[in-house]
């Protein structure tokens, strides 16, 4: 039930754009760039002919979570928590 | 899906808050993916490197900002007196007069056929359903290929009265607005074929 409710919640949020909110501000904050930079290394690793979308994923996932800086990221749960909170009756 | 679907009341806030954790990193998930797939794009694609390129080769490449001289540096002008074989007259015809020259040259302009049309409609005049003297004619319609009949034609205007009545129209051919043919089909539509292209002068005619 509980998994049930973040799946049709996923759909609510593309409605709401909480996508394209966090996408703005994660380009604005320079954390694209960071990242976009991160994956000139892997590609030089791999080499441009071979990289795959999973190196890229499996590279620059983690590093992605970790980069987003703190106040995006309390903006962003805010909002969600307003949004619950309006659903929640 | 309907929000009634979604009871959320049942759920304290320890779940609501790891909910809302849950939703999120989702969300961050989805960027980093959506980056990857971007770059693993531009990679295969052969784009991503390319604000890579080194200050020499920008500067080969800089907007040219010159006047005379358009943005890749290159002199626009010098194709304005330069001199063109015409495919079908083999006459030699500066570039400016070119496109004029061929409007006439192949019968398909406006004006040509506006010309034409006055010619024929001069020679129904002068000989009602004869069909002899077309080589007097001829000679009348010989103004047609100097540009100096364009300066009658421009007088004549007036005329365009008569071409309003006319619903013929000029065949591909240039020698035929002298032949007998455009005569004898005074007032009938000739066949698709060479209706086609000078069908829209023929509208314009019309109007």
């Amino acid at each position: 039930f509980y998994w049930h409710c973040v799946q049709q919640h996923a759909r609510f949020i593309e409605r709401f754009g909480l996508k394209e909110l966090l996408r703005a501000k994660l380009t604005e904050c320079g954390w694209r760039d960071q990242l976009k930079a991160h994956c000139k290394d892997v590609i030089k690793e791999k080499g441009l002919e071979h990289v795959t979308v999973e190196d890229l994923v499996v590279e620059i996932t983690p590093k992605g979570r970790v980069l987003v800086p703190d106040s995006v990221k309390k903006e962003l749960l805010q909002r969600i928590r307003a949004f619950l909170a309006q659903h929640a009756t | 899906m309907k929000m009634e679907d979604m009871s959320l009341s049942g759920l304290d806030n320890t779940k609501l808050e790891a909910l809302a954790q849950d939703i999120y990193s989702d969300l961050v998930e989805d960027a980093c993916l959506g980056l990857c797939f971007e770059v693993h794009r531009a990679v295969k694609q052969g784009y991503f490197f390319l604000d890579d390129t080194d200050q020499e080769s920008m500067k080969d490449f800089e907007i040219v900002d010159q006047p005379g001289v358009d943005i890749f540096g290159q002199v626009y002008n010098q194709w304005k007196n330069k001199e063109c074989v015409c495919p079908n007259c083999n006459r030699s015809i500066a570039a400016s007069r070119f496109a004029p020259h061929l409007e006439k040259c192949l019968g398909m302009g406006r004006n040509s056929s506006r010309i034409a049309n006055r010619r024929i409609a001069s020679s129904n005049n002068m000989n009602n359903k004869s069909e002899s003297d077309q080589e007097d004619n001829d000679d009348v319609n010989d103004n047609d290929w100097s540009y100096g009949s364009e300066k009658k034609a421009k007088k004549r205007k007036s005329d365009k009265v008569f071409l309003h009545s006319l619903k013929q129209h000029i065949p591909l051919n240039p020698n035929s607005p002298r032949r007998s043919k455009s005569v004898k089909h005074k007032n009938a539509l000739l066949g698709p074929k060479p209706c086609c292209r000078s069908g829209s002068s023929m509208r314009a005619v019309e109007r």
